[in-house]
């Protein structure tokens, strides 16, 4: 489903260089349910945006379902995050002048489809994440976890492939992240494959794998680490050299 | 259609930032109704100015004289002046005349069809001349004759004019569907005066009249001395400065007990006649051009504004399958309706203004086909002036949207 090899990304400034991430190979298969952890400023998030065609990688090679994404233009980067990818933010992410039901349909607008074919997809996320009857409801109007729920209504009305989850759970107390923790689980069952990106041990180890990245290498904790890991810590920072 | 796929959600998040929205309709509006009255009124002096006279205008020249003292004798002198000016050459024509189309004098007569009418249903420019003014003027004579000789009085005489050559406005309004030529008209007694000729247009000297009376003159066969009359010669045009260069000097020479008060070519008479209309359609311009800039600059800070305050909203939209297309629509889309509705409301208002104009002042009603321009001057003034904030709007990464806030 999603396949790196070598990726690295680099953010250069006229004074600095910063590796995010170095060469970093990795493989994530249908059905899986994996878990991306890792310490803070180890590279977690650029992977996240490069996974999801956020960001574009500085070298390597990046396939997302069969696609080589690495020489897509924005159109197709979009086109393909559009229709593949479905988000997960940590702070949800729900634009807040739009009701649920206008948020959910924001992604599907931009797919093009017919109004009747939006509205029963619309319909049944809400449906499926219990919210179908706070359609009319505004993000300010909700907890925390409805907002979480409503935000993974709009990453799976779609019909995506991969659900990228960016610590879905951080802004969360335990009960909502349990809850929300069962909602990806059953739909990593139902055959969407979900990449989660967090910190905390319990969300992880409730994942079928985990790839451990620290200062932008990965490590594949269920088959060993079959990379080189570096020093634990932030992406190193150093002056360039040409 | 693309360019319609965020109507929906763009009225949803208008309708939660009202204020903001509001104030930029209602200047979008005011906009809107103060640029099309002013585009109108522009018209309206464009057309003025270009009103045309029926003279030859490039070949004539206006010479004013003022008498010190008695002008005893001023009929004599004044042939004589008509003489010696007939004699510069590349003169080839001089009357004297008690007014000019665009001058700064006007003599006006009420008229009729019927003797002794106490109510002239027509009023009329009347100008006197007892030299071939047809001729001179370069007016094209469409039917019957000029006047002859025995035909011309004196302005001193107390007898009225036999016949006259009436203008083809005038013409038609007091004998319409009918030969003009031989019918009797009357300025306010008995005496009949005959039409002897009609010519295609003879503007009169102002506006006096109003709009629908622009053409309405007669020419009476009334001889005309210095003072209150204009020396008017036609001239080859392009000599007529070096014409009007000698003028001083051959009107001195008949008599020095006079002052050359103007002299001008008709082109310069033109020009200073219409000055104020000119200044009048500059400063609507320069005021619509500043109103138009205003209010470009609201849209882009507006815009500026909302892109800021959605930044991270558009790298979600991004995240979500946004294009930067998409982003740049979205914006435009956005202040369409806006201007839209500013548009549909300034018409409203351009009306009213319009209403409160003619109630105040001669202004005609504000023709519909103006309204259409002036929609397309904003619709098009929005979608420049959102460019800037949209283009930067796209530039935004997705990648924001991982941000933590």
């Amino acid at each position: 489903m999603l396949r790196m090899k070598d990726v690295s990304k680099v953010y250069r400034t006229e004074v600095i260089e910063t590796h995010a991430l170095r060469e970093l190979s990795l493989e994530v298969r249908e059905g899986e349910f994996v878990a991306v952890t890792g310490p803070s400023g180890s590279g977690k998030t650029t992977f996240l945006n490069i996974a999801g065609l956020l960001e574009e990688l500085t070298s390597g090679t990046y396939t997302l379902d069969g696609v080589d994404v690495s020489s897509l233009d924005d159109r197709a980067r979009s086109r393909l995050r559009n229709e593949k990818i479905g988000f997960v933010f940590q702070s949800f992410n729900l634009i807040p002048d739009l009701d649920l039901f206008a948020n959910v349909d924001v992604p599907l607008r931009y797919r093009g489809l017919s109004r009747t074919d939006r509205h029963r997809r619309i319909a049944s996320a809400l449906e499926r994440v219990g919210l179908g009857s706070r359609m009319k409801h505004f993000p300010a109007e909700l907890s925390g976890g409805q907002q979480q729920r409503a935000a993974i209504a709009r990453a799976i009305a779609g019909g995506p492939k991969l659900l990228l989850a960016d610590e879905p759970t951080g802004n969360l107390d335990s009960a909502m992240a349990r809850e929300v923790m069962q909602l990806l689980e059953e739909l990593n069952a139902q055959g969407t494959v979900v990449v989660i990106v967090t910190h905390d041990p319990e969300i992880a180890a409730r994942a079928q794998r985990n790839i451990h990245v620290v200062a932008g290498i990965a490590a594949d904790l269920e088959r060993g680490p079959a990379l080189v890991r570096a020093p634990a810590g932030a992406a190193d920072h150093h002056q360039p050299t040409a | 259609m693309r360019f319609l796929v965020d109507t929906g959600p763009i009225l949803f998040s208008l309708r939660r930032h009202r204020t903001a929205a509001t104030l930029i309709v209602l200047q979008i509006a005011l906009t809107c109704a103060i640029v099309c009255n002013a585009i109108f009124l522009i018209r309206e002096r464009l057309v003025r100015m270009d009103r045309p006279s029926g003279l030859v205008e490039d070949e004539l020249l206006r010479v004013r004289l003022a008498g010190i003292g008695t002008t005893e004798g001023a009929q004599a002198l004044t042939k004589r002046d008509l003489d010696a000016l007939a004699a510069i050459p590349g003169v080839k024509s001089v009357v004297s005349v008690n007014m000019v189309p665009f001058g700064t004098s006007s003599w006006n007569s009420g008229v009729s069809t019927i003797p002794d009418d106490p109510k002239s249903p027509m009023n009329v420019a009347t100008y006197l001349s007892g030299q071939d003014l047809v001729g001179t003027f370069g007016l094209n004579l469409i039917a019957g004759r000029n006047f002859q000789p025995e035909e011309i009085l004196s302005f001193e005489d107390t007898a009225e004019p036999a016949v006259a050559i009436v203008s083809k406005a005038t013409a038609e309004r007091l004998f319409p569907n009918q030969d003009p030529l031989g019918k009797a008209l009357y300025f306010g007694s008995k005496h009949p005066t005959r039409i002897i000729g009609v010519v295609e247009l003879l503007a009169r000297p102002n506006d006096w009249g109003g709009r629908d009376a622009v053409g309405c003159s007669v020419i009476l066969p009334v001889r005309m001395a210095f003072g209150p009359a204009s020396y008017i010669l036609r001239v080859d045009t392009d000599r007529r400065e070096e014409i009007l260069a000698q003028v001083d000097a051959v009107l001195e020479q008949n008599s020095a007990s006079r002052i050359l008060d103007s002299k001008f070519t008709y082109t310069a008479l033109r020009r200073d006649y219409f000055q104020q209309d000119r200044s009048m359609a500059w400063l609507m311009f320069v005021v619509s051009a500043a109103l138009l800039v205003i209010t470009a600059l609201g849209v882009v800070g507006l815009a500026s504004f909302w892109v800021q305050q959605r930044r991270r909203q558009i790298g979600i939209r991004r995240a979500l399958g946004a294009t930067r297309g998409d982003i740049v629509r979205y914006f435009q889309t956005e202040n369409f309706i806006l201007a839209t509705i500013g548009i549909v409301l300034g018409m409203a208002l351009a009306y009213g203004l319009n209403l409160v104009l003619m109630d105040k002042y001669e202004v005609e009603r504000l023709p519909a086909q103006l309204l259409p321009i002036g929609a397309l001057l904003l619709w098009s003034l929005g979608q420049v002036a959102v460019l800037g904030p949209a283009l930067r709007a796209a530039a935004i990464p997705p990648a924001i949207a991982t941000r933590t806030v």
